[in-house]
């Protein structure tokens, strides 16, 4: 019995027969049809990734995570200033700096955990929105 | 048309002179177009979806990276894409599981097969495979693709396209046999 590896009658059999064609012209709308969306294709191809707003909630994601990280690291906010900062008269602002993060640290871990986790999403959505884009 | 290999015509068209795809159009669209028909079973649908097969192969030209043969990768686009639509349609076609395979029936000698309407009992029995097993057959038979690349193509593990190619194959038989002592009886 022959395996289907040696069977060279049927392959020759399989050959002699042509496969089903397509109507005539069927090259040349597979063809418009690739011209007609090139436009879009090229202005997928053109526009980055990650665009502009990526980049802007990145940075103040940054931000934020900064200040975080300043005011929870233990001391007053006034400790942890940079020298380069302390030269300049800050009073009006560090007051206010202080405020703001004294509001921000009596808020439960819970609703700081809310704000990040919301801010991810945001992120999250913009980045997959635009993948969206370059895979279609 | 230029007889250059696939490559050659890929590199083109990432060049940018789109024109060139139109070369890998005309050399594949038989084969495709053969697979969608099976799939599809109607040619105006098989048209559509072949015609977006090559559509999404051009758009994602740039991330075939030639580790298999373009055409392996080419019909593996085909094939999910039909797959897909039968799926999003819910069509569901009766198969030919039906046909008992018979062991007698591989020791047919295809030579018997008289030559003037070889052609159509070939196409006849062929369309009465269901679609998996006709893919494979064209495949492997028709196109000389291996059982790697065929896995490759239909999503079935190696041993899987062997066990089926080798049941295909004896459908196959089996249809021609019956198909063969059916033209007899009609003579006689």
């Amino acid at each position: 019995m022959k395996t289907f590896e040696e069977d060279k009658e049927l392959r020759q059999l399989l050959k002699s027969v042509k496969p089903e064609s397509p109507g005539p012209g069927f090259s040349a709308r597979v063809m418009n049809r690739i011209f007609a969306e090139q436009p879009a294709l090229e202005q997928v191809k053109q526009s980055p990734v990650l665009g502009k707003g990526f980049w802007i909630i990145l940075a103040l994601f940054a931000v934020l995570f900064a200040a975080v990280a300043l005011v929870s690291g233990g001391g007053s906010a006034s400790e942890q200033t940079p020298a380069l900062l302390q030269q300049v008269n800050t009073d009006a602002v560090l007051t206010g700096y202080r405020a703001f993060f004294e509001k921000i640290a009596n808020l439960p871990a819970g609703i700081a955990g809310i704000f990040m986790g919301a801010s991810l999403l945001v992120l999250l959505e913009k980045f997959l929105y635009s993948g969206k884009h370059a895979i279609s | 048309m230029e007889n250059k290999d696939d490559n050659y015509y890929i590199g083109k068209v990432l060049e940018g002179q789109t024109n060139y795809f139109s070369y890998i159009v005309e050399r594949y669209q038989n084969i495709v177009f053969s697979i969608a028909l099976k799939v599809l079973r109607n040619r105006e649908d098989a048209e559509e979806m072949a015609q977006e097969s090559f559509v999404k192969a051009y758009k994602s030209l740039h991330t075939f990276q030639g580790k298999a043969k373009f055409s392996t990768w080419l019909y593996r686009i085909t094939y999910n894409t039909c797959i897909s639509e039968t799926r999003k349609k819910k069509q569901h076609f009766a198969s030919t599981d039906e046909v008992q395979i018979s062991d007698e029936a591989e020791e047919m000698n295809l030579d018997g097969i008289p030559e003037e309407n070889r052609e159509k009992v070939v196409k006849a029995a062929l369309e009465k495979l269901p679609e998996d097993e006709y893919t494979l057959i064209v495949l492997y038979y028709f196109e000389d693709q291996s059982v790697e690349e065929i896995s490759k193509v239909t999503g079935l593990t190696e041993s899987n396209t062997k066990v089926k190619l080798h049941r295909a194959r004896k459908k196959l038989y089996t249809i021609l046999n019956e198909m063969l002592k059916e033209d007899l009886y009609t003579i006689l």
